[in-house]
C-alpha cells in the first residue's frame, strides 16, 4: 500500500464517516416502518428491503430506518412513517415495494408528499 | 445492495470479555442469519465502554439503547423483538437501583450522562481493529497539523497552553517536560509511553489501549516531532493481552498506511514505535526502572538527576509519558491548548479518567472535567453505595495514595485539592469502601503489596516497608501496643524521606493517611482488641460477637437452646448481659446485620432465640449461675436507673462494690420504662429482671434528682467513685415557629407521663413528626388510644432510623405514613392546630450519602390536627452537675476509659453518645464498672477484682449440610387485636420453633 497524503486521510475519512453514519447521529429523516406481527404478515419485509435498497443508491448519511411495533391500524398494514426534520410526519398505509421506492424517492429525497398513499398527517403537539 | 440501518456495538473490553459478550456476539450473529437480517444488521466490537459492572454490554445505533448484563440465551428474543419488530426488549436494559425504573437510553443513565469524554471519546463507538474508522472521527489529522503545519515550538507551546499534567501520578506539566527534552542536545532522542499499570483497581490506560489504540500512537508521533525524536517505545505489561493484540494491529495498520515509518504524511519527518512487553513488575512503572527494563536490565531505579529528559533510554534525552497523557494530546492539537484548558480549574485543567471501584452501585471507567467533586463521581455517577450501607473512605492512587473520609468527599478532583486532604490524583484509581472495610486492614494490604513490589535496591524501602508490614500485622492480629504507632509514624516519615524512588517513597501513604483519619480504629485494635467491621478475624469468634458491643456469645448459647439446656443457655447469656429478656425483645441487633447464614437465606433471628431462652428460664424459675465476688468493698454512686446504670450496679455488685443508684423517677428502668412502651416490653419481664439484679446487694433511691434532693457535690463527698448514666429523655426542638403550642408535645415526654399516668386528651387526629424509633412508639400509643395516626417525615421511607419491623407493624396497625414533608408553620385555628408542611423532593447527597429533602417551590399543604408530637431527637437533660464538663448536651467522657474532667467520676450510655440504643448503654454500664474498679483498685493499691466468668462447656460441632430454610416466624398478635390494648405484640416462639431456628445457626465460632 502506498503511503498515504492528507488528500489520503481525507478520503478514508468520508467513506468510513458514509459506513458508520449510525453511529454518529445527526439524522435529519427518519424512516419507521411499522413490522408487528400484522405488518410483516401484509408484507413490511419486502418493503424493508425496497426501502434500505434506495437508501443505499442514494448514498444519503442524514436519513435513519427503524423498524417500530405495530401502531395499532392492522388493516391499514403495511405502514411506514417519514418524519422529516421541522415537518408533520406523514403515515402511508398499504405499502409495497413499488409504492415505498416511489416515496423514498419522491418524498424523502424531493420533498413531495405521496398523498395518495398517506393515511394520515400527524400534527406535532408539543 | 441494502442500506444498513442497525449497528450493535458490543463491548469487546477486558471486563465486558470476561462476562461472556464473545459469547453473546456469536450469538448474536447467528440469530441475526437466522432472522434474514445480516444485510440490515450488523454487529461490531468495540473497546470498552466503561459501564464494567453491567457488562456484557450492547449498544443499539441508532437508537442508543444500552442493553446489559446479556447472556447467549438472551439474544434470539432481543433480536425477534427488537431487531425485527421493533420492540425494545425491557427486561435487558438498565434498571436505575434507586427508583426501579427503566432507563432505555444510554444518554439518561446517570453513569453516562454526567460525564464529558475526552480522552474516551471514541470508546464502546469504533472497532479498534480498524485504523479507518479512527480515521473517520478525525484520526491522524493531529498528526497532520502537527508534523506539516507547526515547529517544534508550537507543539511545545500548545501543549503548555493546555495546562496538561502528567496522567500517571505525579501531575509533572506535560509542555514543560517536553520543553526540557526538545532543548537536550543529542541527534538520537525517544518517546516512551508508560503502559504499566499496576495500581491494584486501576485499569484506565488499559481500556484507553484496548478502546482507542491509534490516540495514543497519534500521541507519541506528535510528541517525537515537538522533542526531535524518531523512536517511540511502549511499555505494557504483558497481563494485558487483549490491550497487547489491539496495539500490534494498530501499529502494523498505521505503517501499513505510512503513518509509522519514514516521511509520515508525505512531512518528511520519519517515526517508529515499538511495544516492549513487561513482566509486571509495579516497581516498572518508575521511569529510570522503565528504562532500564526496556535496555534488557533488571528493573530498578536509578537516582534522579540527571532526569530522563538529559539522560534517559541508553543515555539519551527521552521523554515518558502515561498513556492518558498521551491519548490527550492529538486533540490538544487540533483544537488547540486554549480549548483544552477551557475546562478544569486553577490548577488542573481538562478531564481527568477515574477507575470507579469497591463498594459503589456503578463500577466501571469515568472520565470527569477536573474540579468535579468526589462526592458527585461517588453517588451521582457511582450510583452510590452498594447494599444501602454506609460510606466510609475512597482510596485515591493506590498504594501510593491515601484515603478521603466522608466529611471531605466535597474536595474537587484537582491535584492540589486532593494533595491537601493528605490523598493524591495518582492515576486514577479510586475504590470506594464502606463499613465493612477495616482501615487498619486497608493499611495492611496496601503496605504488603509495596513490599512484595519492593525492588530491594534501597534500604529504607526494603527493610523499612517490611518492619511497617510486621507492626501491621502485629496489630490486626490483636497483639499492638499504643507505642507501635509512633513507631509507624517515625519510620513512615523516613522512607518518605530516604528512599530512592516514588515506589518507597509513597509506599508509607496509606498508613499515614488513615492514621490520620481513622487513627481511633488503630486504638481500638490495640486497646480493645476489636475490629468493629470485623475484618480482623484473629481478633473474634465470629462476626456476630464481634458486632454486638456486649460481646455475647451468641453462636454459644444458640447451640445449649438447641440442645435444651436452658439453665446453661441463660446462665451463658447473663456473663455478658443483665437483661435478657428485655434484650430479646427491644435489642435492634447488630449481630443479624453481620450473620453470615444472611448469604444462604435470612440472618438468624438472635434476639428471638434469646428471648426464648429467657422465657424458659421464667417458666421453670431458672437462676443464672453467677460468680460473686466480696472483694470490691467501697460504695460508688450511679446517677440514673437505666439500661447504663442497671448494668454498672449489676458488673458493680458481682464484684464485691456496694452500687448506690439514684433515680428522679418513681421507677428504675429509664427509657426502657418511660420510653418503650408496655406492648413491645411488658412491664412484668423489666420488673422481674431488675428485681434480680437489686437482689445481688443494690442499694436505690428513687424519686431523687441530684441537684435537686441530693446536691452533685454532696454526692461527690460521700462516693469516692461516681458514675452518670442519664439517659435521653427531652425532646429536641424542630426549630419551626408555632412548635411551643401547649398542644405541640414533645414525643419523649409524652411517652414518660403516659407511663406515669398523665394521659392527655390528644383529640381524635394526630400527627407525629420523625422517623425514628421514638416517633414510631409515640404513633402506635397514640393509636391505642383510639386517635387517628399520621407519621410525617422529611425523607423517604427506607431513610427512616426505626427499625424497619416497627414500621411495618405500625402500618399494619393503621397508622398513616406520609415521606417527604417537612413542617413549615404550626398555627391555632379554633380548637385545632393548622400545621403547614412543604412538600419536598430529593436533592444533593448530604454527607451521610442520603439525598436531602429540598422544598419544592410553592409545594406548600395546610393539614389540621387536634395535637402534633415531636419526635425529631432526644438530648440529655444534665442540669445539677455542677462541675461537670460538657460539650454540645452530652460530656465528652473518654472513649476508652469513660472518665470524665472530675476524677472519679465517669459516665456513659446516652449522656455520652447521644440517644443510643439499648445494648450500647448496657455496654458502657459493664465497661464503666470495670473502670471504676480499676481506678478504686489502684487507689488501694490492689489487684483491681475483674469480672469472673462461670465455666459453661459448649458443643462444638458445625451443621452436616446447608440447604436454604427461612427464618422461623414470631407469632403475633393480630392487628385488631393490638389496637385494643397494650398487650405484648409478639408472643415468642414456642420450644419447636426456638430449637428450629436455633439450628439454622452455621455455628461460625467453630474453629476446624
Amino acid at each position: 500500500m502506498p503511503k498515504l497524503t492528507i488528500e489520503d486521510l481525507k478520503k478514508i475519512k468520508e467513506k468510513t464517516l458514509q459506513e458508520t453514519a449510525l453511529r454518529e447521529g445527526g439524522h435529519k429523516i427518519r424512516i419507521t416502518v411499522h413490522m408487528g406481527t400484522c405488518g410483516i404478515a401484509a408484507g413490511a419485509r419486502e418493503v424493508m428491503d425496497a426501502l434500505l435498497q434506495e437508501l443505499a443508491e442514494s448514498q444519503r448519511t442524514d436519513i435513519k430506518v427503524m423498524a417500530s411495533g405495530c401502531m395499532g391500524m392492522c388493516s391499514s398494514e403495511p405502514n411506514v412513517t417519514v418524519e422529516v426534520e421541522g415537518q408533520d410526519p406523514v403515515v402511508y398505509q398499504h405499502m409495497n415495494p413499488l409504492k415505498m421506492r416511489q416515496v423514498f424517492r419522491r418524498h424523502v429525497l424531493m420533498g413531495e408528499v405521496q398523498t395518495d398513499f398517506a393515511l394520515a398527517r400527524v400534527k406535532q403537539v408539543n | 445492495m441494502k442500506a444498513l440501518r442497525t449497528e450493535l456495538l458490543i463491548c469487546g473490553g477486558t471486563a465486558c470479555n470476561a462476562s461472556g459478550s464473545t459469547k453473546v456476539r456469536d450469538a448474536l450473529e447467528v440469530e441475526i442469519h437466522k432472522a434474514g437480517l445480516q444485510d440490515e444488521v450488523r454487529v461490531i466490537v468495540t473497546g470498552c465502554n466503561g459501564f464494567c459492572a453491567q457488562g456484557p454490554l450492547l449498544l443499539v445505533k441508532p437508537d442508543n439503547i444500552l442493553y446489559q448484563k446479556l447472556t447467549p440465551d438472551d439474544v434470539p428474543e432481543l433480536v425477534l423483538e427488537h431487531m425485527l419488530k421493533g420492540r425494545p426488549v425491557k427486561r435487558l436494559m438498565y434498571t436505575a437501583p434507586e427508583s426501579a425504573e427503566v432507563i432505555p437510553y444510554s444518554e439518561n443513565i446517570p453513569f453516562f450522562s454526567k460525564q464529558l469524554l475526552w480522552v474516551l471519546r471514541n470508546r464502546g463507538i469504533l472497532d479498534p481493529e480498524r485504523i479507518d474508522e479512527y480515521i473517520a472521527r478525525d484520526g491522524y489529522l493531529a498528526a497532520h497539523k502537527a508534523l506539516v503545519e507547526m515547529k517544534p515550538e508550537e507543539i511545545v507551546e500548545e501543549v503548555k497552553k493546555s495546562g496538561l499534567r502528567g496522567r500517571g501520578g505525579a501531575g509533572f506539566p506535560t509542555g514543560l517536560k517536553w520543553e526540557f527534552a526538545s532543548r537536550s542536545p543529542g541527534e538520537i532522542k525517544y518517546v516512551l509511553c508508560n503502559a504499566d499499570e499496576g495500581d491494584p483497581g486501576a485499569f484506565m490506560d488499559r481500556s484507553v489501549l484496548e478502546a482507542d489504540p491509534h490516540a495514543v500512537l497519534e500521541g507519541m508521533i506528535i510528541a517525537g516531532k515537538a522533542i526531535g525524536a524518531h523512536q517511540g517505545y511502549i511499555y505494557c505489561r504483558a497481563e494485558y493481552p487483549l490491550a497487547l493484540r489491539r496495539l500490534d494491529i494498530a501499529i502494523n495498520q498505521a505503517r501499513e498506511y505510512g503513518l509509522l515509518g519514514k516521511d509520515i504524511l508525505g512531512s518528511g519527518f520519519d517515526f517508529d514505535i515499538e511495544v516492549y512487553q513487561g513482566a509486571g513488575a509495579f516497581v516498572c512503572g518508575e521511569e529510570t526502572a522503565l528504562m532500564q527494563s526496556i535496555e534488557g536490565k533488571r528493573g530498578m531505579p536509578r537516582p534522579r538527576p540527571p532526569f530522563p529528559a538529559q539522560r534517559g533510554l541508553w543515555n539519551r534525552p527521552s521523554v515518558l509519558n502515561n498513556v492518558e497523557t498521551l491519548a490527550n494530546i492529538p486533540q490538544i492539537i487540533l483544537k488547540g491548548g486554549d480549548w483544552y484548558a477551557s475546562v478544569g480549574t486553577q490548577g488542573s485543567k481538562g478531564t481527568k479518567v477515574f477507575a470507579l471501584s469497591g463498594a459503589v452501585n456503578n463500577i466501571g471507567l469515568v472520565e470527569v472535567p477536573m474540579g468535579t467533586t468526589l462526592k458527585e463521581i461517588i453517588y451521582e455517577i457511582g450510583g452510590g453505595i452498594r447494599n444501602n450501607r454506609k460510606f466510609k473512605a475512597v482510596q485515591l492512587g493506590g498504594p501510593s495514595g491515601g484515603c478521603v473520609p466522608g466529611h471531605l468527599l466535597d474536595t474537587p478532583t484537582d491535584y492540589e485539592a486532593i494533595a491537601k486532604v493528605g490523598a493524591i490524583m495518582g492515576s486514577g484509581g479510586m475504590i470506594v469502601m464502606d463499613e465493612g472495610t477495616c482501615m487498619v486492614d486497608m493499611a495492611r494490604f496496601f503496605l504488603d503489596f509495596c513490599q512484595e513490589e519492593s525492588c530491594g535496591k534501597c534500604t529504607p524501602c526494603r527493610e523499612g516497608t517490611r518492619r511497617m508490614l510486621q507492626i501491621l500485622e502485629k496489630i490486626t492480629h490483636g497483639e499492638g501496643e499504643m507505642s507501635d504507632l509512633k513507631e509507624l509514624k517515625e519510620l513512615a516519615y523516613f522512607i518518605k524521606d530516604s528512599a530512592l524512588c516514588g515506589l518507597g517513597q509513597t509506599a508509607p501513604n496509606p498508613v499515614l493517611s488513615t492514621l490520620q483519619y481513622f487513627e481511633d480504629e488503630y486504638e481500638e485494635h490495640i486497646l480493645e482488641r476489636h475490629c468493629k467491621a470485623g475484618v480482623c478475624t484473629s481478633l473474634f469468634k465470629a462476626r456476630c460477637i464481634n458486632a454486638c458491643p456486649l460481646g455475647q456469645d451468641v453462636p454459644g448459647y444458640i447451640s445449649l437452646v438447641a440442645e435444651g439446656r436452658y439453665e446453661e443457655a441463660i446462665s451463658l447469656i447473663y456473663q455478658t448481659n443483665p437483661l435478657p429478656g428485655v434484650c430479646g425483645r427491644v435489642c435492634t441487633h447488630p449481630c443479624m446485620e453481620v450473620c453470615m447464614r444472611a448469604q444462604t437465606d435470612e440472618a438468624l433471628a438472635i434476639p428471638k432465640i434469646k428471648r426464648f431462652a429467657s422465657d424458659m428460664a421464667r417458666l421453670r424459675r431458672l437462676k443464672p449461675r453467677l460468680v460473686r465476688r466480696e472483694d470490691g468493698k467501697e460504695k460508688v454512686a450511679i446517677i440514673g436507673g437505666g439500661p447504663a446504670g442497671l448494668s454498672a450496679a449489676f458488673y458493680l455488685a458481682l464484684m464485691g462494690y456496694k452500687p448506690h443508684i439514684y433515680e428522679e423517677l418513681p421507677e428504675l428502668g429509664g427509657m426502657l420504662r418511660y420510653g418503650i412502651p408496655p406492648y413491645r416490653l411488658p412491664r412484668d419481664v423489666l420488673d422481674e429482671e431488675i428485681r434480680f439484679i437489686l437482689s445481688l446487694g443494690v442499694e436505690v433511691h428513687t424519686n431523687c434528682r441530684i441537684g435537686r434532693e441530693i446536691s452533685f457535690k454532696e454526692l461527690l463527698a460521700q462516693y469516692p467513685a461516681v458514675f452518670v448514666g442519664i439517659g435521653a429523655h427531652k425532646s429536641q426542638k424542630m426549630g419551626v415557629l408555632g412548635e411551643d403550642h401547649p398542644r405541640v408535645l414533645g414525643g419523649a415526654e409524652f411517652l414518660r407521663n403516659y407511663q406515669l399516668g398523665n394521659v392527655p386528651d390528644v383529640g381524635k387526629k394526630v400527627a407525629v413528626i420523625g422517623g425514628g424509633n421514638v416517633a414510631i412508639d409515640v404513633a402506635r400509643t397514640v393509636r391505642r388510644m383510639g386517635a387517628d395516626v399520621t407519621i410525617l417525615y422529611r425523607r423517604e421511607r427506607k431513610d427512616m432510623p426505626a427499625y424497619e419491623e416497627e414500621v411495618e407493624d405500625a402500618l399494619a396497625e393503621g397508622i398513616q405514613l406520609r415521606t417527604l414533608v417537612a413542617p413549615k408553620r404550626i398555627m391555632e385555628s379554633g380548637k385545632r392546630l393548622v400545621i403547614e408542611l412543604d412538600q419536598c423532593e430529593l436533592g444533593e447527597f448530604d454527607s451521610s450519602g442520603r439525598r436531602k429533602p429540598v422544598p419544592i417551590e410553592g409545594c406548600v399543604v395546610t393539614e389540621e390536627y387536634d395535637t402534633i408530637f415531636a419526635a425529631v431527637g432526644q438530648t440529655s437533660d444534665i442540669e445539677g452537675l455542677g462541675g461537670l464538663l460538657t460539650k454540645r448536651g452530652v460530656i465528652p467522657a473518654d472513649k476508652f476509659t469513660l472518665e470524665t474532667n472530675l476524677e472519679g467520676v465517669f459516665a456513659g450510655g446516652d449522656v455520652v453518645l447521644g440517644p443510643a440504643r439499648v445494648v450500647d448503654a448496657l455496654a458502657h454500664g459493664k465497661k464503666a464498672a470495670v473502670q471504676i474498679d480499676k481506678y478504686l483498685s489502684k487507689k488501694k493499691n490492689r489487684e483491681p477484682v475483674g469480672i469472673s466468668e462461670v465455666k459453661i462447656e459448649v458443643t462444638m460441632k458445625v451443621p452436616e449440610e446447608v440447604t436454604k430454610q427461612p427464618r422461623e416466624e414470631m407469632p403475633k398478635l393480630a392487628p385488631e387485636e393490638r389496637v385494643k390494648g397494650f398487650k405484648e405484640v409478639e408472643l415468642g416462639y414456642d420450644e419447636g420453633r426456638a430449637k428450629t431456628e436455633c439450628l439454622r445457626c452455621l455455628r461460625c465460632d467453630v474453629k476446624l
